[in-house]
């Protein structure tokens, strides 16, 4: 479903991807955990297509295809979602228009035929509803005056209605207390499938005891550092990061 | 406006050869049956144009307007009547009262108004002397004095006391090429005035075929507690030139709502003059403007307090591409005995090139000490974050950006009360992105 081999990325001509190797079957949920400055939101951001990250070397490969060279959208359309660490806020579009846009656009671009308003706000009810959120969201402009619990329900819920193949969830526990992780971890956790795989990116351990991974990679240096299972990530909180900085180094 | 040049400007020792040729179908209406206040208010017009020629750069107020289309195009007054076309746009509303004007000139068959409001041709005009003739200072506005040298067509729209229109009337300004084929130059000069306590909805509408430079001067005058929606359409064609001075002159507890919506233009510039003459008004002018190519299109506003308790509000919002240009020049006064004054003004451009450009001139003069003022301008490219987010949900960028652009535009929409009308802004802004999507 997903394979990165000897990925290099840079930004404004700073190297942050050093090689770069990692591979996910469909269904798995990985988690990459991992210091400041490691290298994790950029690798969310190339796996989305985000202009100004540069592959200088290696391949993407999503869902048998390369996507190194794809536009962000085409991206989507073949299944691929990011959760947002710092949702956007866009002023003067509602949820709804954001919402029924993307999943038409998504639709469309898979050749399905496109879905009629009734269907839409029927599904769009149905998933807030789950998702605990407040339908008087839906009216205002997207994350626009939305709490930080609110801007990652909003995720979920953008998630749950695109379907996507994989899940970058990029430090989606930050900024949540307690029972919004809880809301959100639930959330994705209805979501699990045989046919859908989740890369979670944290610095902490907390969200991953509400969202099981199956595999753990330490990211440090941009590189995995190490791969282990779930224990690794218990380990990571009790030792902290020195082992990986100083090691790499 | 230009007080500095108006304080020096002597008429009888200098005349602008530059003036002459703008001058020159004067001589067509020479023995016209125009009443003596008009033929005199003509000769004024013309020796004063003559003295000034068109507005230069160096003038105050003029450094950004491009006047250069009318200096190189060739325009031609004729004041011979038209032809009307026979099809001539379907209305924007399928439901609304009309008014029709070809090249400037009104056609009194083609208008289908309601009891209450009285269309009165430009030349049969009495009583109105007064307010078509004060339009200022003639000196500082060249082309408010070039229109004044061929004052004729246009028309005085009258509301009655104490009357609602049920319906907006659509003010249709068609523009052709003369019967001998150039492109035309068109004076209107017309009047709005509604009595006092009516309410009125007016869609003024400019649209074409071919080149054409429209001068017009516009007279509104609201009664005590009248209330007038003045909605401005400027879709003309890629030839055309647009210059409009419109001056709204408000009494005691009227309601002017103004906007505009600016498309397709050569080159333009609407200057709009909000005279709060007394206590307890509101008026207010907004606008969007969508230019790309080589487009410009200059605002100009000035909303002049005088009176306590008034409120003005300016808001326009615009998006410029390629190497268009848009100017906003934006001024609000209030004299020493407007205390209690709200004045808003903002002007925020999207710039979509590298070339494109926004010049912004906010003004303040407040003699008053108890006022609220404000004004604000930004110019700004398209947020990169929220088209990734966006494209990142499947968005393609096109169409990514074309949502950007409508929402940004949308917030200046909502000061359109009119829901209908809101909606014909909407749609024209929407079949602006299509093409530029189709680009």
């Amino acid at each position: 479903m997903l394979k990165i081999e000897n990925l290099h990325a840079t930004i404004d001509g700073r190297e942050v991807l050093k090689g770069l190797t990692l591979e996910m079957k469909a269904g798995e949920v990985h988690a990459i955990m991992g210091p400041n400055g490691s290298g994790k939101s950029t690798l969310s951001y190339v796996l989305a297509g985000r202009a100004g990250y540069e592959i200088t070397a290696g391949t993407i490969t999503f869902m048998g295809q390369d996507i190194t060279e794809m536009v962000p959208e085409e991206r989507a359309a073949l299944g691929l979602f990011l959760a947002f660490q710092y949702p956007v806020e866009i002023p003067g579009v509602t949820t709804t228009t954001f919402l029924r846009t993307a999943v038409n656009a998504v639709r469309k671009a898979r050749g399905e035929s496109e879905m009629g308003p009734a269907d839409f706000l029927k599904m769009q009810k149905k998933k807030i509803t789950e998702l605990g959120m407040d339908a008087e969201m839906l009216k205002r402009g997207v994350n626009v005056g939305f709490s930080g619990g609110e801007k990652k329900r909003n995720e979920v819920l953008q998630l749950s209605m695109l379907q996507p193949k994989l899940a970058i969830l990029d430090e989606t526990d930050s900024g949540l207390d307690i029972d919004a992780l809880k809301v959100v971890s639930d959330g994705v956790n209805t979501l699990r499938a045989a046919d859908r795989s989740f890369l979670i990116i944290t610095h902490y351990q907390r969200l991953l005891n509400y969202i099981k991974p199956d595999v753990v990679h330490v990211l440090a240096k941009g590189k995995i550092q190490r791969t282990g299972g779930p224990e690794l990530a218990l380990e990571l909180e009790e030792k902290g990061y020195a082992d990986f900085i100083d090691e790499a180094a | 406006m230009n007080t500095a040049v108006a304080k020096n400007f002597k008429p009888a020792q200098t005349v602008m050869a530059e003036a002459l040729p703008w001058l020159s179908a004067k001589a067509s209406l020479a023995q016209d049956k125009a009443p003596a206040w008009i033929k005199a208010l003509r000769e004024t017009g013309a020796e004063s144009f003559a003295a000034t020629g068109l507005p230069t750069p160096a003038w105050e107020g003029w450094q950004y307007t491009n006047l250069r289309p009318l200096t190189d195009g060739t325009f031609h007054y004729s004041a011979d009547a038209v032809s009307v076309p026979a099809n001539l746009p379907a209305p924007l509303l399928a439901d609304s009262y009309r008014i029709v004007l070809v090249n400037g000139q009104l056609q009194t068959g083609l208008s289908q108004l309601p009891a209450g409001v009285m269309l009165t041709p430009l030349m049969d005009a009495q009583g109105a002397e007064e307010e078509l003739a004060t339009v200022g200072d003639l000196a500082a506005t060249p082309l408010v004095a070039l229109n004044t040298a061929y004052m004729r067509d246009g028309f005085v729209l009258d509301v009655a006391r104490g009357k609602d229109i049920d319906k907006p009337i659509e003010i249709l300004y068609w523009h052709q090429p003369t019967a001998a084929g150039d492109a035309p130059a068109i004076y209107p000069r017309c009047l709005i005035r509604v009595a006092e306590n009516s309410g009125l909805t007016v869609l003024e509408r400019h649209i074409g075929q071919g080149a054409a430079f429209t001068n017009m001067y516009e007279g509104i005058v609201l009664e005590p507690a009248a209330r007038l929606r003045f909605y401005r359409f400027i879709d003309e064609t890629a030839d055309a030139c647009h210059f409009s001075h419109t001056m709204v002159r408000s009494q005691k507890s009227s309601v002017f709502e103004g906007f505009s919506g600016v498309s397709t233009l050569r080159t333009g510039r609407q200057d709009v003059r909000l005279q709060l003459l007394d206590a307890g008004i509101s008026s207010s002018i907004s606008g969007i403007y969508m230019l790309n190519g080589q487009q410009s299109h200059d605002f100009s506003i000035l909303a002049d307090h005088f009176e306590p308790d008034g409120m003005s509000e300016q808001h326009f919002k615009g998006v410029i591409d390629d190497q268009a240009r848009a100017i906003f020049q934006g001024k609000i006064h209030v004299h020493r005995p407007a205390q209690k004054t709200d004045g808003y003004q903002s002007h925020h451009a999207l710039l979509l090139s590298d070339k494109a450009e926004a010049c912004a001139k906010p003004e303040l003069e407040i003699y008053a000490d108890d006022v609220k003022c404000s004004h604000g301008a930004t110019a700004g490219m398209l947020d990169t974050s929220a088209l990734f987010y966006m494209q990142s949900r499947g968005i393609p960028e096109k169409q990514a950006r074309a949502l950007l652009i409508l929402s940004f535009l949308s917030q200046t929409l909502e000061r359109v009360s009119d829901e209908p009308v809101r909606e014909l802004y909407r749609a024209r802004v929407t079949s602006w992105l299509d093409a530029l999507q189709g680009a």
